[in-house]
């Protein structure tokens, strides 16, 4: 005999069992609570899981790579050699300056950490560091890439694990400078590793200019690859690309230069985890 | 097929860039209106800092999508009178 009834309709939940998103909600709340209550032990867990994500990328830029122009990749290649040998050089003169600042009693030296976690997987322009209070990390301290780059600013910490919000970051700004003159800017992140900065048009500013933040005297974060003016603004807008390839970094060097490049948020409390106050 | 989007979404988070995952979830929500939200709030649990915005963005664009996608399926469904 047929029934008639009025179902209880719902789109969320099925009546008779349990649903692929429920339970994929179930899974995400589950994690975020051993993300609050044990910040270390999530860390551990996806840190291998990280490591496979970029060995993947690694291995698929290499392949996708392989279909480009070979004429231009030889050329590219030569290029990069004479650009290479020419660093190395100066890396000599700046190491022999090291050490010199060294014996002066200068300590330059920070703690080196793996990054487990980058962009684009890491949407939000942040890096995770495979190194956290244990050895030694702080909130505040500076992120540095392969060259002495200015990367970002540790924003939390866990025992053994730290995050980095770049420069690049959406709303993250710090102060400059462009060119060789010097001319002071205020930089602000744009997102998607880009940052951006507003000039005076008759600075004079053009592509390829280099723009510096304050470290231990002024470091190059990036230059300028784009100004984008408008006739009937006084000033202008500089797109800057970062010095280092954000996407392919396998390193930063944390240390403490006393600059706290944007004010720090309360972070949401988690128990053996320390974030900005 | 439910099973595979959701799953397929949850890896993406992790292994492919943020466009893909997006992609993914927004197919998974054709099937399960709530895997959006669900990979939104992963994403943000691997992924969130407060320094880099206020907001939580991944998990409030999963719960958009959910919501469009039950209200669309709400639309579609068979009339709430059903025979056994």
């Amino acid at each position: 005999m047929k029934k008639t009834f009025l179902a209880r309709r719902n789109a969320l939940l099925s009546s008779t069992s349990v649903s692929w998103g429920v339970l994929a909600l179930a899974g995400a709340v589950l994690l975020l609570l051993i993300r609050l209550l044990a910040p270390n032990l999530f860390w551990y867990t996806f840190a291998p899981v990280f490591r496979a994500s970029d060995l993947l990328a690694e291995r698929s830029h290499a392949f996708f790579s392989s279909f480009g122009d070979a004429t231009a990749l030889t050329l590219e290649n030569e290029r990069l050699t004479d650009e290479n040998a020419a660093l190395s050089l100066k890396n000599q003169e700046l190491l022999q300056r090291v050490n010199d600042l060294a014996e002066l009693g200068e300590d330059i030296q920070g703690i080196v950490a793996g990054v487990v976690a980058r962009p684009p997987a890491s949407p939000y322009d942040t890096l995770v560091a495979a190194a956290g209070l244990k050895r030694g990390v702080a909130l505040g301290m500076e992120a540095f890439g392969e060259g002495g780059t200015p990367l970002g600013i540790v924003s939390s910490v866990s025992s053994d694990f730290s995050r980095v919000t770049l420069f690049s970051a959406h709303g993250v700004t710090t102060n400059g400078w462009v060119g060789q003159a010097g001319l002071p800017l205020i930089i602000e992140g744009a997102g998607g590793g880009v940052l951006r900065a507003s000039a005076a048009r008759s600075a004079g500013i053009a592509a390829g200019d280099v723009v510096f933040v304050p470290g231990p005297g002024k470091l190059p974060i990036g230059a300028v690859v784009r100004v984008d003016s408008d006739p009937a603004s006084p000033s202008v807008t500089l797109r800057i690309a970062p010095a280092s390839n954000l996407f392919s970094i396998s390193w930063v060097e944390l240390r403490d230069t006393g600059i706290t490049a944007f004010p720090p948020k309360a972070d949401p409390p988690s128990a053996g985890a320390t974030s900005a106050p | 097929m439910r099973g595979t989007l959701t799953i397929l979404s949850f890896i993406s988070a992790v292994f492919f860039p943020w466009l893909c995952t997006a992609l993914l979830a927004v197919a998974a929500s054709f099937f399960e209106p709530l895997v959006p939200l669900a990979v939104g709030l992963f994403a943000d649990t691997l992924y969130y800092t407060p320094q880099a915005g206020v907001f939580p963005l991944y998990t409030l664009y999963g719960a958009v999508v959910t919501v469009a996608a039950s209200f669309v399926r709400g639309r579609l469904s068979a009339s709430p009178v059903r025979d056994i």
